[in-house]
């Protein structure tokens, strides 16, 4: 039973994300906003498999979170995409507190993208002269997700590389 | 021969790996246009045994007699307007209500939504009204076996009409993605003022009339064809367990 968990962490983890995504909790919040649960896995997964893989389980956290959602109009994919990919190119680095920030500072800017292109799609698509009403809340929400996904990013992204590491050794 | 046989066996079709990772593609794809039926429902039975706890209602009924006060007037008044009004439609007065408890909430970021424990298998339908303590919350957007999941007014994809009772006038709602919606008067002579309650609109196809919303808090009057308000909700989506599931037939 251990060594099937130990090899299918990965796989674990990577179906315990939407059930975070849904289950939101506030104490982990700011501002009413939570970390961009996402890319906490996608970062570890992509340095560790490779650019491609990064961007094949970007599009599919994207079609689960998508499905959890009930803004038709407006999707992650995309911004999941570019970070799955992005993520693949970035090298382990030697320096393990370095590292540690390392992973703080990616995942802030993932962040940052991803609210940004979603951000994109509702000026877009809500194409009107009330836009600028928006502005604001969602500029707060960008900031407040960069913020928390950063400032959580070096403790989780290191332990699940950790652990993806182990699983892979096992296999 | 030899290899044009290496070729073939080189070939993406013929790695077990790539047609694994079409499946998971081909399922996930389903996952997305059955929008997450299969999640919510298995999320439904893990999060069971967390469920907000009965003394909740107590505290709900309070707030609803406080609710149901406001919502009197307004029916008196606009039942008035109507036998004056013969042209208007009659809403309909045999709403059926069904209690749920809220198993997810999102109300911070871009994503404004709830989810009930209550779905199609209790009869929720979507387009349904979801009234908590104090108000409207939203429009169930989406129905599983066991859960629904709830568009609240503040999500930007939320637009509704509205009716500033003080000055009978009709605006649109908006949802910016923050806890304070905007109110858009398309008249510059509206004289809309801080404090102002707001309802649904007699006029609205989505809602039925005089469901409480909120309370106007600003007012920003930079633009030169129309007024924005701010409205603070009555009913809070951040911290309600229990709500009103309502059935319309408008």
């Amino acid at each position: 039973m251990n060594k099937f968990f130990s090899k299918k962490l990965s796989i674990i983890s990577f179906i315990l994300i939407p059930i975070i995504f849904l289950w939101h909790p506030s104490w982990l919040g700011f501002l009413g906003v939570q970390p961009y649960w996402p890319l906490f896995w996608l970062l570890p997964w992509s340095m560790m498999k490779g650019s491609i893989n990064g961007l094949i389980f970007g599009l599919f956290l994207g079609l689960i979170l998508d499905s959890l959602t009930l803004d038709d109009s407006f999707t992650q994919i995309p911004g999941l995409i570019f970070c799955g990919f992005l993520f693949g190119r970035i090298k382990l680095h030697s320096d393990i507190l370095l590292g540690h920030f390392r992973y703080g500072l990616i995942c802030s800017f993932g962040s940052f993208l991803c609210g940004t292109l979603y951000f994109l799609q509702i000026l877009f698509i809500n194409f009107s002269d009330s836009n600028y009403l928006m502005l604001i809340p969602s500029v707060k929400n960008i900031l407040a997700e960069v913020f928390l996904t950063g400032f959580f990013a070096p403790f989780i992204c290191s332990q699940l590389l950790r652990m993806f590491k182990f699983s892979r050794r096992k296999l | 021969m030899l290899d044009i046989r290496r070729i073939s066996t080189n070939r993406w079709r013929h790695k077990k790996k790539n047609w694994i990772l079409f499946a998971i593609f081909l399922f996930l794809v389903f996952v997305r246009i059955s929008k997450g039926s299969f999640y919510k429902d298995f999320y439904y039975f893990i999060s069971k045994p967390f469920w907000p706890g009965q003394f909740q209602k107590e505290i709900v009924l309070e707030s609803i007699d406080q609710e149901y006060l406001i919502k009197l007037t307004l029916l008196k008044k606009d039942n008035l307007r109507l036998r004056r009004n013969l042209s208007l439609q009659e809403s309909s007065s045999s709403n059926e209500n069904i209690s749920a408890a809220v198993i997810s909430r999102k109300t911070g970021s871009w994503w404004r939504q709830i989810i009930l424990n209550k779905g199609s298998k209790d009869g929720v339908e979507i387009g349904n009204i979801v009234i908590g303590p104090g108000g409207l919350l939203g429009r169930v957007k989406n129905t599983s076996l066991f859960t629904s999941s709830v568009t609240l007014i503040t999500s930007p994809e939320s637009k509704l009409g509205v009716w500033v009772d003080r000055i009978q006038i009709n605006g649109l709602m908006v949802g910016l993605g923050d806890d304070y919606p905007s109110l858009i008067l398309y008249s510059k002579d509206a004289d809309i003022k801080v404090g102002d309650f707001v309802s649904s609109s007699p006029a609205s196809t989505l809602l039925p009339p005089n469901v409480p919303i909120g309370i106007v808090q600003s007012i920003d009057e930079t633009l030169k064809s129309k007024k924005t308000a701010k409205i603070s909700l009555l009913a809070k989506p951040q911290v309600i367990d229990w709500v009103q599931i309502v059935k319309v037939n408008i």
